[in-house]
C-alpha cells in the first residue's frame, strides 16, 4: 500500500473515532423525547436507559479493564473490546493511538496544526529523550497501586481524562457562556430576541445540556487538561510520547507485532525528514534503531520519506521486536511509587471507618473500598445526572478518592425513579439497578435531619411544609406535627413544623434542594445511614417484616 | 448635521445622549407596553357554568366522557374559536407514572386536546413547570407521549421562557411567569385533584404555581393568597379538573397506589372556583373549608355559591 494512502486512512480513522467519542458524549444525557408510551407503563416504575452505547470508548480501553481485574477483581462488562484492542497491538503495535484513541487524536491535531518547532529544531525535538520513560514509570505505578487495592487508573487513562475534561468543564464552560447570551435577549422587551433565545436554547440544550448543568472543580479539570494540550507546544504529541500509561501499555504489548519498519540504508540522503514528522520520537531514520514501543503507527515517516527508504512491511519472525526501553531508574521509581501511594492513602483510612458526612455516593455504589477500587473518575454518571447532582469530590473521599462522584444537593437532589448513573457506569462501581429495586429496598444513600435554628416554622417565622410536600416516599419520611413554638409577640403559635422518619428516609436530598434556605438549608442530608455501608448505620436493623 | 466631519469623543457622547433622551421620551409617550395584551375575559357574571361528568360504568371510555362533559357546556367550540392558540396547563409536577395519580391522567388531557384541535385550534401548547426533572416528568406521566400523538406542542421550562411580570395580586407583585401560558388565546387548566400537607387540597387554582419560575418554594409561606394571586393573574377559560383518580392522601406527590382512590370524575367550569369547590366534595370538604376557595370568592374571581352558577351532571 502506498505510503499516502495509509495516512489517509489514519486521518479518516480518527476523524472518525473523535467524532464517535464526541457523539457518545452528547448522548450521555437524559434525552428530552424519551416518551414512554403510558399504557405500557401504566403500572410500575419504568426505567429509562440510554440509546446508545456511551461507555463504548472504556470498553475498548485495556486499562480500564486491566486495573479493574487487578484491583477490583472483576471483570467489566464489554471487556471484550479491550481484550480484542490487546489482540490488534499484538498485531500491529500501536495502532491503538494512531488510528483509534481520540484523545491522541486531539494531540495529533493540535500538533499538526501549530508545529511547536521547525526545521532542524524539530528534527532534534524528536529524537528519543529518557523522558519518555515517565509514562512506563506511571503505568507500573498505576498497576502496582491496583494489585495492592489503590485504583488510580482513572486520573491518567486517556479515555476517562478526555471524558472528564469535555463533559465535566469544556463543554459546560461553553454552554454558561452561551447561555449567558440567551438570558441577554431573553430579558430584552423586543420580542424577536425572545423568540432567538428560546430557539437557541432548544437548539444547543441537546450538547449543553438541559439546565445548563456545572460542576464544582471544574474549573480546575479544565486548567489541567488545557495545560496537557499546551504540552503540543514543546513537543508533538507530548501526551503521548511522555505521559500516557495507556500507550506504555500498548508500546509494552507491541513487542510482538509483526507489523515493522525496515529501513533501506543504501537509498537513505539522510535527509532526516522522517525524524523531523516522527510524532512518537520512535528513531525512524536509517542508523538508528526503530523504537517499536514508542511508534504510535501516524506512518508519517513512510509518508515524508522522499527516497522510498523506509516501508512498513509484515513480517512474521521469531525474534521479537526491540525491547520498550523503559529505564531501570523509571521501573524501580514505579515500582516504590505503586506500593507506596497506596500506604499513603492508608493515611486517610479514617475515610472508610468515619465517613464524611458530605460523603453521598450515587444510588447503588458499591461500599466505598470496593467503589474506590473500581471508579475511574471519568464523570460518566456526572454528566448523565439530569438534577446536576453528582459532582467530582474534592476532598470529602480522602486522597484516593478525588474527583469521584459525589452528590451535593443544594445544587441537585437524587430523583427517587431515576437509575441512570448506575446503567452508565463502565466499571460497575454504581451498580445497575432498576427504579424498583430503589424504592423497595430501599437503596438509601444518607439521611436527612432538620436544623431547627434556621427552619422557619421551628424558628417561629413563618409557616412552611416544602420539605414535606417534596418528599417522594409513601408515607413520607418528612412527616409534619401541629406544634406550638414560641414566637416574637406571641407565647405560643401552633404550627407544623418538620421531623424526619429516619425508617423511611433514603436521603434522597430533595427537601434539601427545594428548601426555601439557600446555600445551607435547613434540612439536609448527611451519608449516614447509607445502606451501602455495614458501619455507617444510625439505626438499629428492623427484623420485623 | 454633517456626519463626514471627524467629530470628538466629546461630541459623539452628547450626540449620542441626546439619542438616547430622544427614544426614552419616545417610549415614555407611546406607553412602552409592559403587560400582554389582555385575554378576553371569561364570561363574565352569568354565563358561568359547572359540569359534573361521573362514569359510573367502570370500563367507560376517558374520551367519551370528557366529550359528554364538554357537549353538555355548549361544546368546546364555545370557549375555543377558530384558529386559536390554546394553552393547556397539566399538573404534571412529578414524575410518576400516571396510576399513582400525582399528575394529570393523560388519557384526558388527549381527550382535551382532541377537542380543542376539532373546535379549529390552530396550536395547543401542553407547558408546566414541574418540580421534578422535567424531561422525566413529561416522559413517565404521558404527557410527552400525549403531545407526540396529537402533534401539540410541549414547552420545556427553558430559562428564556420565564419573564418578570407585574401580578397586580394581594401578595405578588413581579414575580417571573411561564410565558407560554400567558401568550396564548385561549388557556385551559387541567389539573388533578389530589391532597396537600400545607393547602389541604391541590386542585385548579393551586396549579398556578406550575406556572412560574423564580423561587417557588417560598410561596408556601402565604400559600392561599399567593394561589390566589396567580389565579386571577392567568385567569383560565376553562378548568377541567381531573379527579378520575384522585390521591387522598401522602400529597401532592403520593407514591403509593394505596393513596389513591378511583373516582371516574371530572369537572368543568368556566370559573376555577366554583370548579375547586366542587372538587372539594370529592374529598369530604367543604368550600369554605380550604383557604383558597374561601379567598378566590373573598376577592371575586368566582363563587362557590351554588345559585350564581348553572349546574349540570352528567353521568356514563
Amino acid at each position: 500500500m502506498k505510503a499516502r494512502h495509509l495516512v489517509w486512512i489514519r486521518r479518516i480513522s480518527q476523524t472518525l473515532f473523535l467524532g464517535l467519542f464526541l457523539v457518545l458524549l452528547v448522548e450521555s444525557r437524559l434525552p428530552e423525547d424519551v416518551y414512554l408510551e403510558y399504557s405500557l407503563y401504566f403500572s410500575g416504575d419504568a426505567d429509562i436507559r440510554l440509546d446508545q452505547p456511551v461507555t463504548f470508548f472504556f470498553d475498548l480501553d485495556p486499562l480500564v479493564w486491566l486495573t479493574s481485574l487487578l484491583s477490583g477483581h472483576g471483570l467489566v462488562h464489554g471487556f471484550g473490546w479491550a481484550l480484542g484492542v490487546l489482540v490488534l497491538t499484538l498485531l500491529l503495535g500501536r495502532a491503538f493511538c494512531g488510528f483509534i484513541c481520540p484523545f491522541g487524536t486531539i494531540h495529533h491535531a493540535v500538533s499538526w496544526f501549530r508545529p511547536p518547532l521547525k526545521g532542524r529544531a524539530m528534527v532534534q525535538a524528536n529524537q528519543k529523550t529518557p523522558a519518555q520513560r515517565i509514562k512506563y514509570l506511571l503505568l507500573i505505578a498505576i498497576l502496582v497501586s491496583a494489585v495492592m487495592g489503590l485504583n488510580l487508573a482513572g486520573l491518567l487513562d486517556p479515555i476517562s481524562f478526555l471524558f472528564r475534561s469535555l463533559a465535566l468543564a469544556v463543554v459546560p464552560a461553553l454552554g454558561v457562556g452561551i447561555k449567558g447570551i440567551f438570558d441577554v435577549m431573553a430579558a430584552s422587551d423586543i420580542k424577536l430576541l425572545n423568540y432567538l433565545s428560546y430557539g437557541g436554547e432548544v437548539l444547543v440544550s441537546p450538547v449543553f445540556g438541559y439546565g445548563y448543568p456545572a460542576y464544582k472543580t471544574a474549573w480546575f479539570i479544565g486548567l489541567v487538561f488545557l495545560t496537557i494540550v499546551f504540552l503540543n507546544r514543546i513537543r508533538p504529541r507530548f501526551w503521548c510520547r511522555v505521559l500516557c500509561p495507556l500507550g506504555a501499555l500498548l508500546g509494552i504489548c507491541s513487542r510482538f507485532s509483526i507489523l515493522r519498519l525496515e529501513k533501506d540504508h543504501e537509498k537513505c540522503t539522510n535527509c532526516k525528514l522522517c525524524s523531523k514528522t516522527c510524532l512518537g520520537a520512535a528513531s525512524p531514520a536509517p542508523g538508528q534503531d526503530w523504537e517499536n514501543a514508542e511508534c504510535v503507527l501516524c506512518f508519517n515517516c513512510f509518508h515524508a520519506c522522499p527516497e522510498g527508504a523506509l516501508s512498513f512491511r509484515f513480517r512474521w519472525s521469531p525474534k521479537m521486536n526491540r525491547r520498550p526501553d523503559m529505564g531501570r531508574r523509571a521501573v524501580l521509581t514505579g515500582l516504590a511509587a505503586g506500593v507506596s501511594l497506596p500506604l499513603l492513602t492508608g493515611l486517610d483510612s479514617q475515610a472508610h471507618h468515619v465517613s464524611d458526612p458530605r460523603l453521598i455516593r450515587p444510588p447503588g455504589a458499591l461500599p466505598e473500598k470496593d467503589f474506590l477500587r473500581l471508579c475511574q473518575r471519568c464523570g460518566l454518571c456526572m454528566k448523565v445526572c439530569p438534577t446536576n447532582a453528582i459532582n467530582p469530590t474534592l476532598g470529602e473521599a480522602g486522597w484516593a478518592g478525588f474527583w469521584t462522584p459525589h452528590l451535593i444537593m443544594t445544587q441537585g437532589y437524587c430523583e427517587y425513579t431515576c437509575t441512570l448513573c448506575g446503567s452508565v457506569c463502565p466499571t460497575g462501581a454504581i451498580a445497575e439497578i432498576s427504579a424498583r429495586e430503589k424504592i423497595d429496598r430501599p437503596i438509601r444513600i444518607g439521611a436527612a435531619y432538620v436544623d431547627r435554628g434556621r427552619c422557619l416554622p421551628w424558628s417561629g417565622n413563618g409557616p412552611c411544609i416544602v420539605c414535606q410536600e417534596v418528599c417522594p416516599t409513601s408515607p413520607k419520611a418528612v412527616y409534619l406535627n401541629k406544634e406550638a413554638v414560641p414566637a416574637k409577640d406571641k407565647a405560643t403559635w401552633l404550627v407544623d413544623v418538620p421531623r424526619v422518619d429516619l425508617k423511611r428516609c433514603v436521603g434522597c436530598g430533595i427537601c434539601e434542594t427545594k428548601c426555601p434556605v439557600r446555600g445551607k438549608p435547613a434540612i439536609s442530608v448527611i451519608a449516614a445511614g447509607e445502606s451501602r455501608s455495614i458501619e455507617n448505620q444510625i439505626l438499629l436493623p428492623d427484623l420485623a417484616p | 448635521m454633517n456626519w463626514n466631519d471627524p467629530i470628538t469623543r466629546r461630541q459623539s457622547l452628547k450626540r449620542l445622549a441626546r439619542i438616547w433622551a430622544g427614544l426614552t421620551g419616545v417610549a415614555a409617550v407611546g406607553g412602552y407596553p409592559f403587560l400582554p395584551p389582555a385575554r378576553a375575559k371569561a364570561e363574565a357574571g352569568d354565563g358561568k357554568l359547572i359540569v359534573e361528568g361521573v362514569a359510573a360504568n367502570k370500563d367507560y371510555e376517558t374520551r367519551e366522557l370528557i366529550a359528554k362533559v364538554f357537549e353538555a357546556a355548549g361544546g368546546m367550540g364555545r370557549f375555543v374559536s377558530k384558529g386559536d392558540v390554546v394553552a393547556i396547563k397539566p399538573n404534571v409536577s412529578w414524575a410518576r407514572s400516571p396510576e399513582l395519580a400525582a399528575t394529570t391522567n393523560p388519557e384526558v388531557l388527549e381527550a382535551v386536546i382532541e377537542l380543542c384541535l376539532d373546535a379549529g385550534a390552530k396550536k395547543i401548547r401542553i407547558a408546566d413547570h414541574t418540580i421534578h426533572d422535567a424531561r422525566r416528568c413529561f416522559a413517565l406521566t404521558g404527557v410527552g407521549q400525549v403531545a407526540k400523538k396529537t402533534g401539540a406542542d410541549l414547552v420545556f421550562p427553558r430559562p428564556s421562557l420565564m419573564k418578570e411580570m407585574r401580578l397586580h395580586g394581594q401578595r405578588l407583585d413581579v414575580w417571573p411567569v411561564f410565558v407560554p401560558l400567558v401568550e396564548a388565546d385561549k388557556v385551559l387548566n387541567v389539573p388533578v385533584a389530589k391532597d396537600h400537607g400545607l393547602s389541604t387540597l391541590t386542585l385548579g387554582m393551586k396549579n398556578w404555581i406550575g406556572a412560574v419560575g423564580g423561587r417557588r418554594s417560598a410561596l408556601h409561606q402565604d400559600i392561599h393568597q399567593t394561589i390566589v394571586d396567580l389565579a386571577q393573574f392567568f385567569k383560565p377559560t376553562l378548568t377541567l379538573i381531573d379527579a378520575t383518580r384522585i390521591m387522598t392522601k401522602n400529597g401532592p406527590s403520593g407514591g403509593s397506589p394505596a393513596d389513591v382512590a378511583v373516582k371516574n370524575t371530572v369537572i368543568l367550569s368556566n370559573d376555577q372556583v366554583a370548579a375547586d369547590a366542587k372538587a372539594c366534595g370529592l374529598f369530604g370538604y367543604g368550600p369554605e373549608e380550604i383557604g383558597f376557595v374561601r379567598l378566590g370568592q373573598k376577592w371575586g374571581l368566582g363563587t362557590y355559591d351554588p345559585q350564581r352558577v348553572t349546574q349540570k351532571k352528567v353521568v356514563l
